[in-house]
């Protein structure tokens, strides 16, 4: 007997967090022996629908029907039973254990006598999934430490497919940016393995942010904006700029005339030659005071890890770094915060922000010694009455300056790491995804900030990956590539695909 | 900035588990004094006693509130006990060696100072986890001290009088009925270091970012805290601290054994511990510290005075301990004893991402 294709239709999928809406009434059809792309911009609400497809997250409405019969997801663990497999970008793999472990990490391990490991039948059945998915080349019983990232990657898909019974089409499988850390042979493993379940008959959903990868792979592709779906597509029949174009479509408010007009003469603020760390290979640029200059490129093309020099994050291997002029030597975190650098980091949660602590506490941390009592105590009146004024200045909406930053939705927690940034008057602002995971209202509000400070006269250097919001914002906008700076070129009469086509060339 | 009407998670109904779970502690400690007072009304709730409790305390405070700061951070310091002893021990052959109350006292903190310097440097510019770098540092203490004595007391006519004066003596406070009362030196102490602390935890510019490196070691770093100098400041204030209650035990004791110090550091940091469950953000606090201590003490004051055995006083403290925690993690936010569990497990306490 034949059975069917199998076909899961999402319907109606909305969720909210604190009133902000994430998902609003998306809806897609996974059909076995398919690959289908979810493409969208940050904040587009791709991540929403895939935690509530893996039970994670309770939706606010949600109706799912699989081969015609309605469907519930309390919880992660029926999600699983239903056949439902996420394999995430962050690589979960356990190095200090084998391969074949690592394979049978969410399922029993095969016993002997009941309480034994029986290590044979667990390294042949590890070995025949392996085999059944085309990847040969990993040995089972070698430790997964000494992985690629992409044989790591090729582990945890496999990892799926442990207590499936080969001939068992009903596995739908999510792949959340699986190649974000991959080079390209590793790209190629994968997407040969991710060709090979298709044509088992599985269905895949693939999350990705290269569309190039689209078109190797899925037949179908899904664009999400601002938590909606806009479309879905065949493939074969849609352009890169159709996609692009509904990625996109949202306008920025343009910067209002009067500001820009408003500059002044020239004056070299940050003098960047030849930069080198770890993480970038080489870095030049120069920035001019009141100049707000944006960086655009792909996930690892070394954007935020130029802030991270800059900060004194990351040490220096080469290069020179000029302030006003001054060379900057030994340069640390604290010593930055001295010099007028100030700096928003990519992860407010664990980079920048003390859940526990309150609001004037986490803005004015970089700066008590501006609140020194005989260069020891802290005046904490001064303090909250500074925390108070910046408040203000940011827009911030708060109970109260005592309440815990863990209370705060995303958008005011990230108004306070502003406030925190302006409090000494930087010279030299960096800022790295600004807006990232704030809803609208906050948004238009740090655009707002971002410019009445570059107004002031502080340079402003911005990471975003929301090409529109770069090219509203900023004056000039440099494009970095493998880790270098490739292009600089000013942001006025730029369009979002020329941009991402400069991201995207290959030197 | 506008003054919002609502005040999220902050909601005005009772909950008798949120109340448990914030002054459960304080709680238990009243319900420990009422029954010791029912149990004993003629001597337990007498200011003799209780000026009594606090000079059987105030060894152990001095370690506490110092070890405080060291939880502060995220870290703790296994090595105090043994640090104790050995300052025993230093001070003792000072005396033999027909060293002065002042030469021996500024040896012995010299000597703690550096200890605490070692830790420090062990597990903030070397990396190592605190658990690992401090129980070294336990055993290369206790070493030393069996090594320096022979592992033999110092006792005797070699002790200066005014040395061994001072931790029986105090300041007088007139008579209550038959007895003299004294404010013991010893609790005099106690509290100077109580003050102390809670002046460097609660208003001082090092106070607020020793708990920024506790609350998130990274966003502390990229917020311009120069983490590893401050980590080894606490680690010496706490090397500090144990020197003092060493000297503190040697003059109480008027013998210095070379491992008299032992009970202390696992006292002190269930004294912390206890503490953090009076804080909202389940944080090491010095004045919850103070009540951990004086529910240790009163504990053993009462039990002894009910004459039970000890073996039953250490098994009913650590029930105690272990009610408390658990008590203040009902259902409450439980990542900093997580964070706890892990740091225990070795893993490496910053991030090295």
């Amino acid at each position: 007997m034949i059975a069917p294709p199998l076909r899961l239709q999402v319907r109606r999928a909305s969720k909210a967090y604190a009133g902000v809406p994430a998902l609003t009434d998306a809806g897609l059809d996974l059909v076995g022996g398919e690959v289908h792309g979810l493409i969208g911009e940050n904040g587009a609400g791709k991540s929403t629908l895939i935690k509530l497809l893996a039970g994670l997250e309770v939706p606010d409405s949600l109706s799912l029907r699989l081969n015609g019969a309605a469907l519930e997801l309390p919880d992660s663990a029926a999600a699983y039973r239903v056949g439902f497999r996420f394999i995430h970008q962050e690589l979960s793999i356990v190095p200090a254990l084998s391969v074949a472990e690592n394979l049978f990490i969410s399922n029993p391990l095969p016993r002997l006598a009941g309480v034994f490991v029986d290590w044979k039948d667990l390294h042949r059945r590890a070995g025949a999934v392996l085999q059944r998915l085309g990847i040969g080349h990993i040995n089972p019983r070698r430790r997964a430490s000494g992985l690629s990232a992409g044989d790591a990657m090729l582990v945890k898909i496999a990892g799926a497919f442990i207590g499936v019974d080969e001939g068992d089409e009903r596995l739908i499988m999510i792949m959340d940016e699986p190649t974000a850390s991959l080079n390209s042979d590793e790209v190629e493993l994968l997407f040969d393995v991710i060709d090979r379940l298709r044509s088992r008959g599985y269905a895949l959903l693939y999350v990705t942010h290269r569309l190039d990868e689209l078109y190797r792979i899925a037949q179908r592709v899904t664009v999400m904006r601002d938590g909606r779906v806009i479309s879905t597509h065949a493939v074969a029949d849609t352009s890169t700029a159709t996609l692009i174009r509904e990625m996109t479509g949202r306008s920025v408010d343009e910067p209002s005339a009067d500001l820009s007009a408003a500059q002044q003469p020239e004056r070299l603020r940050l003098r960047v030659c030849n930069l080198r760390t770890d993480a970038v290979a080489q870095a030049s640029l120069e920035l001019n005071a009141g100049e707000i200059m944006g960086i655009a490129g792909l996930v690892g093309s070394g954007r935020s890890e130029l802030l991270y020099a800059l900060f004194g994050i990351d040490p220096l291997l080469g290069g020179d770094i000029e302030l006003d002029g001054q060379s900057l030597t030994e340069l640390s975190p604290a010593r930055a915060w001295n010099l007028g650098i100030a700096y928003v980091p990519e992860e407010r949660r664990s980079q920048g922000l003390f859940l526990s602590d309150q609001v004037s506490q986490n803005i004015t941390l970089p700066h008590l010694d501006r609140f020194g009592v005989l260069k020891t105590f802290v005046n904490e009146g001064r303090a909250r009455a500074r925390s108070r004024n910046l408040g203000e200045s940011v827009a911030l909406k708060i109970t109260g300056l005592r309440q815990r930053v863990r209370q705060l939705s995303g958008g005011n927690q990230q108004k306070i790491l502003f406030a925190r940034a302006i409090l000494a008057q930087p010279r030299l602002i960096l800022l790295d995804e600004p807006t990232r995971g704030v809803d609208v209202g906050a948004k238009f509000d740090i655009y707002r900030l971002i410019r009445e400070l570059a107004g002031q006269g502080a340079s402003i250097l911005m990471v975003s990956s929301e090409l529109d919001e770069l090219i509203a914002l900023c004056d000039r906008i440099v494009v970095m590539r493998n880790g270098r700076t490739a292009d600089v070129m000013p942001a006025a009469g730029l369009s979002e695909n020329q941009l991402l086509e400069r991201c995207y060339e290959f030197s | 900035m506008t003054e919002s009407d609502k005040s999220p998670g902050m909601g005005p109904r009772f909950s008798l588990t949120a109340f448990l779970r914030r002054y459960g502690t304080f709680i238990g400690f009243l319900l420990i004094v009422l029954f010791f007072w029912t149990q004993r009304p003629q001597t337990f709730m007498t200011v003799p006693n209780w000026v009594n409790i606090t000079r059987q305390m105030s060894i152990l405070g001095v370690v506490a509130f110092t070890m405080t700061i060291v939880m502060v951070t995220g870290d703790f310091d296994l090595s105090v006990g043994a640090m104790a002893s050995l300052v025993g021990i230093v001070a003792g052959t000072t005396f033999q060696n027909g060293g002065s109350v002042a030469e021996a006292v500024a040896l012995s903190l010299l000597v703690g100072a550096a200890g605490g310097a070692f830790n420090g440097l062990l597990v903030a510019t070397v990396g190592i986890s605190a658990f690992v770098a401090t129980l070294g540092a336990l055993t290369v203490f206790r070493g030393l001290a069996l090594y320096i004595s022979g592992g033999a007391s110092i006792y005797g006519r070699v002790i200066p009088a005014e040395f061994s004066s001072f931790g029986r003596g105090g300041i007088a406070l007139g008579r209550i009925g038959e007895t003299d009362l004294a404010l013991p030196n010893l609790t005099i102490i106690a509290i100077i270091s109580l003050i102390l602390v809670f002046i460097i935890l609660n208003y001082s510019i090092v106070g607020r970012r020793l708990y920024a490196i506790g609350g998130n070691m990274e966003a502390a770093r990229f917020g311009g805290i120069r983490i590893n100098r401050l980590r080894l400041l606490s680690f010496v204030i706490s090397g500090l601290g144990a020197a003092v209650a060493g000297l503190m035990l040697f003059s109480r004791l008027a013998t210095a054994h070379p491992t008299q110090g032992e009970g202390l550091m696992l006292q002190a940091i269930a004294a912390v511990f206890l503490g953090m469950t009076l804080s909202e953000e389940s944080q090491p606090n010095v004045i919850g510290t103070l009540i951990g201590v004086l529910i240790l003490g009163v504990l053993a004051n009462g039990l002894t005075q009910m004459q039970i055995d000890t073996y039953i006083q250490q098994i009913s403290t650590g029930v105690i301990i272990i009610l408390a925690v658990t008590l203040s993690s009902l259902s409450g936010r439980q990542t900093r004893y997580r964070r706890w569990l892990r740091r225990l497990l070795g893993k490496a306490p910053e991030a090295s991402s």
